[in-house]
């Protein structure tokens, strides 16, 4: 009686979901990277013939990866409130270009090292940090990846390069932008960023 | 509450029954208290459907909701009523900003010009392995760096292990060109600087500097690399403070380093909006952590 009684424990307790089980971040983020990683690393996707090919599957996987519309807001903060909705939506989508552009260089220089993912850290409730370092003969370059939980998947909002958090670096520049400009300013720096201004 | 049901039996527990119950209900209370968080939410805008996107913020709806954020949370175009940006503000004073952009200027042609041709024609000649024992060699001479400082920030262990692989590394890693204690015995140090112990002791950066060659700065720093280089084996290598042996050596210390990290600025500056405010902040954060490490 007593051992039916605790296998009924055993059974129940599986039966009870948890959504915040430790390590789905880390495992969240390990292989949505190491989807980005793949696709870079595709020999089919070399050279110019697969170039736009490869765009899309980086978009793709970026997408997976990153939100970016929190991504965003964290970055502009309290001046998030000084857009319009049609504002906002095209400034997370040139933000957005702006990030592949610039990243996806700096990730290709990767493709060969070795990328440990060693632990996650909770930062709040909704918010963990998944650590992990690349691996280059000059030394360990610590790359940590800051998520949010949202409709049950966890995505990231931030990357912190050797201490240094992509959103703040944004927030600071874009905050002597919006000083002493009005939103559309720095939409117009922006679209000339990327080649549409 | 079918599930709490195996408690109320009075025929006494056992201590299996007991512990599998507390442990169920340990996670039915870890399980629940996210949604607890959620509904118990003092703000009237997030309502049930809505989900919140981090703890101390909460979203408001803004206005009417357009066609294209269909199938999306309602709110997540919304107005944000809080600074969620990511901890506090760091900010630095830069009451000297034109020199500064000025020599952001005059580093950045010395770096395109200068330093970035001379790294990379030196890693087409020199072979990875061979540049990763200079790196090795470099990093091993500035151990009396590391052990002085691990020890003024109070952290005498660290200083007996930095000391411990700079004896190992000298002899058994021939002259420190292989860093022998951490790849033969696995002992790992910790990187300090004076800069980074007088931040530790208190003080503040002062301002921002950018010194031509040298880069970001501030008077806190300048003082640390002062004394850093005073404690740089390298440094009496002449009797003279700057003699053509001393000069050679800080610039293929300099060149060597580079051969590892070319593309690192260009990485930077072409991802930054402002390449200057960037690169301040990125020097603020980047020391900031290490003094709070």
């Amino acid at each position: 009686m007593k051992k039916w009684r605790a296998g009924l424990m055993l059974l129940m307790l599986l039966m009870v979901p948890f959504p915040a089980f430790a390590g789905v971040p880390l495992d969240t983020v390990k292989s949505n990277v190491n989807g980005v990683l793949d696709v870079l690393r595709d020999p089919k996707l070399q050279g110019e013939s697969g170039k736009k090919v490869k765009e899309q599957r980086i978009t793709a996987a970026a997408d997976k990866l990153f939100d970016f519309v929190e991504l965003s807001k964290r970055t502009l903060g309290l001046n998030w409130n000084k857009f319009t909705t049609d504002q906002r939506k095209e400034f997370v989508e040139l933000f957005k270009t702006i990030l592949k552009d610039a990243y996806v260089d700096k990730i290709t220089a990767y493709t060969n090292e070795q990328v440990n993912f060693t632990k996650e850290v909770p930062l709040s409730e909704a918010t963990v940090e998944v650590q992990s370092g690349v691996v280059a003969k000059g030394g360990e370059t610590p790359i940590y990846y800051r998520v949010i939980k949202k409709d049950n998947a966890w995505k990231v909002y931030d990357v912190v390069i050797e201490g240094v958090s992509l959103i703040s670096n944004y927030r600071t520049q874009f905050r002597e932008i919006l000083g002493n400009n009005p939103p559309e300013q720095l939409l117009q720096t922006l679209r000339k960023k990327v080649g549409k201004g | 509450m079918r599930r709490r049901e195996p408690r109320r039996d009075r025929r006494g527990i056992c201590v299996i029954g007991w512990t599998a119950c507390m442990v169920l209900l340990l996670f039915l209370f870890l399980g629940l208290t996210p949604l607890h968080a959620a509904s118990d939410s003092p703000d009237p805008n997030t309502g049930a459907g809505v989900d919140v996107p981090a703890v101390g913020k909460q979203v408001e709806e803004a206005g009417p909701i357009p066609a294209a954020t269909a199938g999306k949370p309602s709110d997540e175009y919304g107005n944000v009523t809080e600074d969620v940006g990511g901890g506090e503000e760091l900010r630095i004073a830069d009451p000297i900003e034109p020199w500064n952009r000025a020599m952001y200027h005059v580093n950045d042609k010395l770096y395109f010009w200068l330093l970035k041709p001379t790294a990379k024609g030196y890693k087409y000649i020199v072979p990875e392995d061979f540049r990763g024992l200079f790196s090795n060699f470099y990093r091993n001479l500035r151990a009396p760096i590391r052990i002085v400082n691990n020890f003024l920030q109070g952290k005498p262990g660290y200083a007996g292990i930095e000391l411990a692989k700079f004896l190992i590394n000298s002899t058994v890693g021939v002259g420190g060109l292989r860093d022998c204690a951490t790849e033969c015995f696995g002992i790992n140090g910790r990187d300090a600087d004076f800069g980074q112990t007088l931040g530790k002791y208190g003080v503040g950066f002062g301002f921002y500097v950018v010194w031509p060659l040298l880069g970001p700065s501030s008077p806190r720093d300048t003082i640390g690399w002062i004394g850093d280089w005073l404690l740089r084996p390298q440094s009496y290598v002449s009797s003279e403070w700057i003699s053509p042996e001393g000069v050679g050596l800080y610039v293929h210390e300099k060149v060597n380093d580079t051969s590892f990290h070319i593309g690192d600025f260009e990485a930077i500056k072409g991802a930054a909006i402002d390449p200057y405010v960037a690169m301040r902040d990125a020097y603020v954060q980047y020391r900031k952590k290490l003094i709070e490490q």
